[in-house]
């Protein structure tokens, strides 16, 4: 089990030698990088936008919910809810989303151009497949979902402040004084190092899995579970490592 | 000119490939024959480089192709052309789009010399209104003919066809052979048919090598295989009832 796990990770870094090659050609390598942007990163808007204020909105009643004590000040519930955001559920809670979603999309496009013969097709021609096809979605998506992440912590921020107003749970004043106390802006800084850390985490991974699949479509489904798997996994241990590293 | 010499290959512990030998000519359509599962396509895609042979040599010209680096390796891909056996055209790409692939990546054509190159080029395997269809929307012999199509924009030296008749109504498969001859004799290309259709190599085989379990068993050319004395050849060769009558027949 250990070898195997040695043989993955360095078929995985073999994998990375291979994606991160100079381009042939720039002017095709920044139109890919666009496209990429549009499908990865702008494709998950909505999802994120919707999950993001439901979050926002969950995290207030829930903090306002266990600050019943009348000698804390009820704009700890904006307090807390703003580092709730900033520091765990913008990055590592939207990730591991994503990890699903983008995860099985990369995973399943070039799995299915992998058994399909694209990818060989791609390498008789003398492109590198590897290249072509991957480092565009690794650096759309780890230059782009680090904003993604400071849309996603304005949209919790703004749930807050619409439950808040709808519900009278507390006063507006004391939501809003508590989301400008103390505030670190390290803490989003961290957040976006986070975020571009598991973005190369989920690309790269899911693009791994996708390249190597064989055995038809079961194949295709089996690498992209796997994929998902191994992305949230590593998002996990990542999260450790980087809180230890930068707080 | 291509030329295999002792090639093996293995997966996993179990050898596929034994020992073979062969050279295939310029301006040549040769074709390498067998029953299914018989090593067909893991000889082609260890020539083109797509395996990576356990032993033996490569020979494209005067190059030894399985011994170059990954760099020159991929420039000597650029003189090869493939048609795939489910044509691997690009599902994002147009019809128009996929034959100028190749041109995008290795050419510094403007954009027009690269559409008329790749029109010329759809309509020299006479295909023309396809521009903006999506594979989904071709029929499978026009797949073939747009990967044909593509396979020579660069104006290949070699060319690898790997089952191009699978899946194909007897017309198409006959027009898609015609095809892969004139281009071959047009372009003084070396080409390499990997084929199990028998009307392929009476149509278009000016080379034969039939190949049974990893092994070369026989090597000829079209004429001779309906007088040779290889049994396993004449038990693939005259298979079905048809087959037997002809060669009782002659």
């Amino acid at each position: 089990m250990i070898r195997d796990f040695f043989e993955l990770v360095g078929r995985y870094a073999i994998f990375m030698k291979k994606v991160f090659q100079r381009p042939r050609k720039w002017r095709i390598f920044i139109k890919q990088c666009f496209v990429q942007a549009d499908s990865l990163v702008l494709g998950s808007v909505p999802l994120v936008a919707l999950i993001s204020i439901f979050i926002g909105a969950v995290l207030v009643i829930q903090t306002a919910n266990n600050l019943q004590n009348p000698l804390i000040p009820k704009m700890y519930v904006g307090y807390m809810t703003r580092e709730s955001l900033a520091l765990e559920f913008c990055s590592t809670m939207i990730c591991l989303i994503l990890a699903g979603k983008i995860g099985s999309n990369i995973s399943s496009e070039i799995g299915t151009m992998r058994i399909t013969e694209q990818i060989d097709a791609m390498e008789m021609m003398g492109v590198n497949s590897a290249n072509y096809l991957v480092l565009p979605k690794i650096i759309s998506a780890t230059v782009l979902n680090p904003l993604l992440m400071l849309m996603s912590y304005c949209l919790g921020l703004i749930g807050g402040y619409l439950i808040v107003t709808m519900t009278g749970i507390i006063q507006v004043a004391d939501y809003l004084t508590g989301l400008r106390y103390w505030f670190e802006p390290f803490y989003i800084y961290y957040s976006m190092i986070k975020t571009a850390v598991f973005s190369f985490l989920i690309t790269s991974i899911a693009s791994f899995y996708g390249y190597y699949a064989n055995g038809g479509s079961l194949g295709v489904g089996r690498s992209s579970t796997k994929a998902i798997v191994v992305a949230s996994a590593s998002i996990l241990i990542f999260n450790l490592v980087l809180t230890q590293l930068l707080l | 000119m291509i030329e295999v010499k002792h090639l093996s290959k293995s997966f996993s512990g179990k050898q596929v490939l034994f020992d073979i030998n062969a050279k295939y000519e310029a301006g040549q359509c040769s074709l390498v024959i067998g029953r299914s599962g018989s090593g067909k396509t893991v000889v082609l895609k260890s020539i083109v480089g797509l395996f990576e042979p356990d032993e033996g040599e490569v020979w494209y010209d005067d190059v030894l192709f399985n011994r170059l680096g990954e760099k020159p390796k991929r420039e000597l891909h650029r003189s090869i052309g493939m048609l795939f056996q489910g044509s691997a055209l690009f599902d994002f790409a147009t019809a128009l789009e996929n034959v100028m692939f190749p041109l995008d990546f290795f050419t510094d054509m403007s954009r027009s010399e690269k559409t008329d190159r790749a029109h010329f080029c759809l309509k020299r395997v006479g295909l023309e209104n396809v521009d903006g269809k999506f594979p989904s929307e071709l029929s499978g012999g026009m797949q073939k003919r747009v990967g044909i199509a593509r396979a020579i924009a660069l104006n290949p030296k070699y060319l690898f066809c790997d089952e191009p008749n699978s899946g194909l109504d007897p017309h198409t498969s006959v027009m898609i052979d015609k095809l892969i001859q004139e281009i071959t004799r047009e372009y003084n290309i070396t080409t390499i048919v990997n084929t199990h259709d028998m009307n392929s190599v009476m149509e278009i085989g000016d080379k034969v090598v039939y190949i049974q379990e990893g092994h070369k068993l026989w090597e000829g050319s079209s004429k001779d295989i309906l007088d040779s004395d290889c049994a396993a050849l004449n038990e693939f060769v005259f298979s079905s009832n048809l087959a037997r009558k002809v060669k009782n027949i002659k």
